[in-house]
């Protein structure tokens, strides 16, 4: 057991995915020489030479250039610096991934990552610091994952790399200098399974990404006040892990949903539709909705916090559940 | 759904608020009225709402010209003196963006309920104006917790979010009703011993007035009162009628006992009405005699002919632990008084003479430990566990419910867990105590519904029923 | 079509030529018997006819092996019998049946057959070219010998992605030839509101590759012109543009109601149709009869294909599991 970084944890599965395979790939920007802004890539390109490229500037050709390979025998990992660039690679994903995965059936298959990496809470301003993962979320064929711990952010990646589907893997920014355990054989971890983050009897709190940080702050909030907050990590958007939902909201009747992009026909959107179709009569309680405020991420830390939720939204939200 | 609160630009509404109209002094307010509705042009100055303060009924203005575009508080609701009551903008549509925000943000700033969880002082979200007719709003998880154990929402009072019912209190009312319907198993009572002062043939100490014919009234104290409790109203009512007056178990000189529920509580009472072969009487029962009047009408219902419930506890969940622990504490009159004014609004209701009468007659240690017992059984952790709710549909007599709206022990609004035959008359400014703060009321009241009793064709109706 | 030699070469035999020619006819016939069933209201959606722009996709991939990938834009039908497909079932799929090459799923423009390299029709816009370049990408870096060609239009040409994919593939030499089969429209829109150059070859310079322009009505000279970028790409040397230049005679689609194409540009380009100029210069070597035997045969084939197609059964729902966004229904999967 090795007390990892995220992004360590991360480069290891690259590492170890790329040593297994010689059919991956991995490609973007300042990913080679430099080794990632977020030094996830660090070292690689000496370890594999030319299977790690820097690219020029041009996120729409670069996702569509890993559909396509991955169609023709290449296990690509495109990196997207930040997950506001995304929507750059939506055509790639929404008009090419998604239909020639449908339309051309089982003739195909399409191994291809997308790392990117969202969230705010560091003064990256309105064009660095959103999560959009309702966009990706969306799209259908497509998988999504996003990881909170470094085991997670190794087994998850590695999962995501075997796939023989498009997995887009959320990270985030303010995650990867975080260190924890990571076991020594971390593989790879199911995808479209949750976790239970922290076991709790009175309200569900269901969240994703650093958001899952942020619900197991509030649940130490509600413990003060003899309150039992589950915390359920959902690590895979999708496909969503109705079961652990319902099976968590069935235990405690009361549920806060949680996540970092926008509120407005945004993930937590989904969840509280799935709440409401799987564990209706399950519910005391009215689903609450956290998420960040609809409307450009500013750039002044009073302003930033205003906007993108922290512990103690969520915890004023847990009490409303619970009124 | 939840933002994080930021400062929000209002410029397109403006909010309505009770302002200094509701009295330094308040925390909340009512909302008794709107005068206007969505939609409807207003002008500086209309009066647009009414509201309950202090002062009773208040008339809140339009801070400006426009149209009410959102009203943020219903009628029934009681919300924070700063809290927005509606919005008024330039066109109804326009402002409805920023009407939502500013319940969004409220933080819950509610006193704790009896489970821990904090409540939310400002409008429920859900609640319309039909909340307060017979629409059910309970959670799902409510409705079919209740389904299974074939419980009846409608006797069961909410808790949540304006008024919605929870799961816990369903389980409240379970907790009442397997403890008053008790009919189905044979009673394991402990043995009961009669004290020395109650009066022959009787379990409990039994007070008459009055004159000796006509239907007797039966009077019913509250907890930690006695037969005294009724001087206000008793002589009224001795003139006309029979007045006969019990001191429930525990309380002024009926017996000393623990009990395991109510349902051992009330045996006695039973057995003492039993006793006394007066006939069908009129009761009137308050707070925790309310509880015991409604179930002696369910138990006995050809002896009673009619039900006034004063302040009665069992229709809810929450009540005033402080004021109780407080009463039963007490053992000089300087301690008692103050818990007494509590339960009033006007203190002067509560002189000095009667505070002190009060005291020497809870002087017995043994009394006041007793009804220590008593309410740790019956109101454990400041929750009513008695739950008679569901008596109020089962019996047919005409049934009235009294309450002052300033009710500070057991709030006015468990009144809403009944059916709707049950007549409810709201005393303003009144608390706890209304047949000592509005006897005159109180007297009236009882004597209308006497007459309404008394009426042929009622008694022909019950006729018909087996 | 006869045994290529091993050696690369950059001309088509004779054979390779009337070869050439019937998939023309193919192609030709095609288009008509998807008119007439339009007109006769079997057809559903629009279709995007590619009559008088055959030679371009059938001079194209008579140049490659069959390893090798091509992506088409959503006037691909002349690609798709130039890849080997049958008409069967390209019409079959057009008609939305079951025996479609993707059973109903695709219809006309979205047409693809990994085992042929067909890897697909592309109805937005551009997006044929960087999914060219991300085949040759993963050709290069799996060391396999195969190369892919994007086919595209003069209107794609003004694409972000477009450039983005000329610059990684030159950047990278990645083994893609870049066919740009310029019909002078985009849907209504003549090529001259849209660029603000006439030749569009002329941007390779500006990528550091090969451009050429070329008669895209000769299958010969595109055949030519594919053969040598192929062998570049091959070589390892990189991508080349040409840019064959082409005329599109019918409207863009079936719901086209026309009027914006002058008469004397038609005529012009009537009198230089593909199938014409071929046909004369293989008269003139294997005589009228073979031809017109050939030509017969490949109109019989079509009009049986159309047929048959008609009478084949339309496809069953089945839901797709790998797009189902929940975990718990897909189990097993």
């Amino acid at each position: 057991m090795a007390i990892m970084r995220y992004a360590e944890a991360l480069n290891a599965a690259l590492r170890e995915a790329m040593t297994a395979d010689p059919s991956v790939f991995l490609f973007g920007e300042d990913v080679a020489d430099y080794g990632g802004v977020f030094k996830v890539s660090r070292g690689l390109r000496e370890a594999f030479g030319d299977r790690v490229r820097d690219t020029p500037i041009s996120e729409q050709t670069l996702a569509a250039m890993a559909v396509s390979a991955s169609m023709t025998g290449l296990r690509p990992v495109l990196e997207i610096m930040y997950a506001d660039f995304m929507p750059l690679t939506l055509d790639a994903l929404v008009n090419q991934a998604s239909v020639y995965g449908y339309v051309w059936g089982d003739e195909i298959t399409l191994p291809f990552v997308i790392r990117t990496q969202g969230g705010g809470g560091l003064g990256t301003g309105a064009q660095h610091a959103k999560s959009l993962d309702s966009f990706v979320a969306h799209i259908p064929g497509l998988k999504v994952v996003a990881p909170v711990t470094p085991a997670d952010a190794k087994g998850l990646l590695l999962a995501a790399i075997q796939d023989p589907h498009p997995v887009i893997v959320l990270e985030h920014k303010r995650l990867y200098n975080t260190r924890a355990e990571v076991p020594d054989d971390q593989g790879p971890v199911p995808l479209g399974r949750a976790r239970v983050a922290r076991d709790g009897s009175d309200v569900s709190l269901i969240a994703t990404s650093r958001m899952v940080v942020e619900a197991e702050a509030a649940a130490d909030r509600l413990a003060e006040s003899g309150i039992s907050a589950e915390v359920l990590d959902l690590r895979t958007l999708r496909p969503l892990d109705v079961e652990a939902i319902v099976r968590s909201v069935a235990k405690t009747r009361h549920a806060v949903v949680i996540n970092e992009d926008w509120g407005f026909c945004g993930y937590a959107a989904e969840l509280s539709a799935t709440i409401m179709e799987h564990a209706f009569d399950d519910l005391d309680a009215p689903v609450e909705r956290v998420a960040t405020r609809d409307m450009p991420i500013p750039f002044a830390e009073s302003l930033e916090t205003a906007v993108i939720p922290d512990a103690d939204v969520i915890t004023a939200a847990a009490l409303r559940a619970l009124a | 759904m939840t933002t994080p609160t930021g400062t929000e630009d209002g410029r397109m509404a403006t909010v309505i608020t009770v302002g200094a109209a509701a009295g330094a002094y308040m925390d909340t307010v009512v909302v008794l009225e709107w005068r206007v509705a969505p939609g409807d042009a207003v002008r500086a100055g209309q009066v647009v709402a009414v509201v309950e303060t202090a002062k009773a009924a208040t008339e809140v203005e339009a801070p400006r010209d426009g149209v009410l575009s959102a009203i943020l508080a219903e009628v029934g609701a009681e919300i924070a003196i700063a809290s927005p009551l509606g919005l008024i903008g330039d066109d109804a549509d326009a402002t409805l963006a920023t009407a939502i925000q500013p319940a969004e943000g409220a933080t819950p700033t509610a006193p704790a309920t009896p489970d821990g969880t904090a409540r939310r002082a400002d409008a429920p979200r859900s609640t319309s104006g039909e909340a307060w007719t017979d629409r059910i709003i309970a959670s799902p998880a409510a409705r079919r917790h209740a389904e299974t154990v074939g419980l009846d929402l409608q006797a069961v009072v909410g808790t949540g979010p304006g008024g919605r019912i929870k799961v816990r209190d369903v389980t409240a009312a379970l907790r009442g009703r397997d403890e008053v319907l008790s009919e189905l198993a044979p009673d394991p009572l402990p043995e009961f011993v009669p004290a020395a002062v109650t009066e022959a043939a009787h379990p409990l100490a039994v007070t008459r007035s009055g004159p000796d014919t006509g239907t007797p009234i039966l009077l019913l104290h509250g907890f930690a009162g006695d037969v005294t409790a009724w001087h206000a109203i008793e002589r009224r009512l001795a003139r006309t009628h029979p007045v006969v007056r019990l001191d429930l178990p525990c309380h002024g000189r009926s017996p000393r006992q623990r009990f395991r529920s109510f349902r051992d509580f009330i045996r006695p009472v039973l057995d003492t009405v039993d006793a006394l072969k007066a006939g069908p009487m009129h009761v009137v029962g308050h707070s925790l005699g309310g509880a015991v009047a409604l179930t002696l009408a369910e138990r006995r219902p050809n002896l009673v002919r009619s039900l006034a419930l004063l302040s009665p506890v069992g229709l809810g969940t929450e009540i005033d632990n402080h004021v109780l622990e407080g009463l039963c504490r007490a053992a000089r009159p300087e301690s008692l008084t103050p818990w007494l004014r509590r339960l009033v609004v006007d203190p002067a209701c509560i002189s000095d003479a009667y505070a002190r009468a009060a005291m020497v007659a809870r002087e017995d240690p043994d009394l006041r430990a007793s009804q220590r017992a008593l309410a740790a059984s019956l109101f454990p952790d400041g929750t009513q566990s008695i739950n008679v709710t569901p008596l109020l549909r089962r019996v047919t007599m005409p049934i009235r419910l009294v309450w002052g709206r300033a009710d500070e022990l057991v709030p006015w609004r468990h009144a809403l867990a009944a059916p709707g035959r049950v007549a409810l008359h709201l005393l303003p400014a009144v608390g706890h105590l209304p047949h000592l703060e509005v006897p005159d009321t109180v007297t009236q009241i009882i004597r209308d519904m006497i007459v309404c009793a008394g009426s042929g064709n009622r008694m022909a109706d019950r006729g018909g029923v087996p | 079509m006869t045994p290529k030699p091993a050696l690369p070469h950059n001309s088509p035999s004779i054979d390779e030529h009337l070869e050439m020619h019937r998939r023309m006819v193919v192609t030709r016939e095609l288009e008509r018997q998807l008119g007439a069933l339009h007109k006769a209201g079997v057809t559903r959606g629009p279709i995007h006819r590619c009559d008088g722009q055959e030679a371009v996709g059938v001079g194209a991939t008579g140049a490659l092996e069959d390893r090798d990938c091509v992506t088409t834009t959503h006037r691909g039908h002349a690609v798709y019998i130039g890849k080997g497909l049958a008409p069967r079932r390209i019409l079959a799929e057009i008609l939305g049946r079951e025996t479609g090459y993707n059973g109903g799923r695709a219809g006309h423009m979205l047409i693809g057959s990994p085992v042929h390299g067909m890897m697909g029709g592309n109805a937005i816009v551009g997006a044929s070219i960087p999914a060219a370049t991300g085949m040759a990408l993963s050709a290069q870096v799996l060391g396999e010998d195969r190369i892919a060609l994007a086919t595209f239009g003069d209107g794609a040409a003004q694409t972000g992605i477009c450039h983005e994919s000329m610059n990684i593939a030159a950047l990278w030499k990645l083994p893609v030839v870049f066919l740009l089969e310029h019909n002078e429209y985009g849907l209504t829109a003549h090529a001259s509101t849209q660029s603000s150059v006439a030749d569009l070859y002329i941007r390779a310079a500006g990528h550091g590759m090969p451009g050429e322009q070329i008669d895209g009505n000769d299958v010969v000279a595109v055949f030519q012109a594919v053969a040598r970028a192929a062998a570049r790409a091959r070589r390892g040397d990189g991508p080349s543009l040409i840019e064959a230049r082409t005329y599109r005679m019918e409207g863009f689609s079936t719901s086209d109601v026309g009027g914006y194409q002058s008469d004397e540009d038609l005529a012009r380009w009537r009198a230089r149709d593909p199938i014409t100029l071929s046909r004369a210069v293989l008269v003139e070597a294997l005589g009228e009869d073979r031809v017109m035997d050939v030509e017969r045969a490949a109109a019989e084939t079509v009009a049986a294909a159309a047929e048959a197609a008609q009478a084949d059964p339309p496809p069953h729902f089945v839901p797709h599991a790998p797009s189902d966004p929940r975990a718990f229904a897909t189990e097993g999967r």
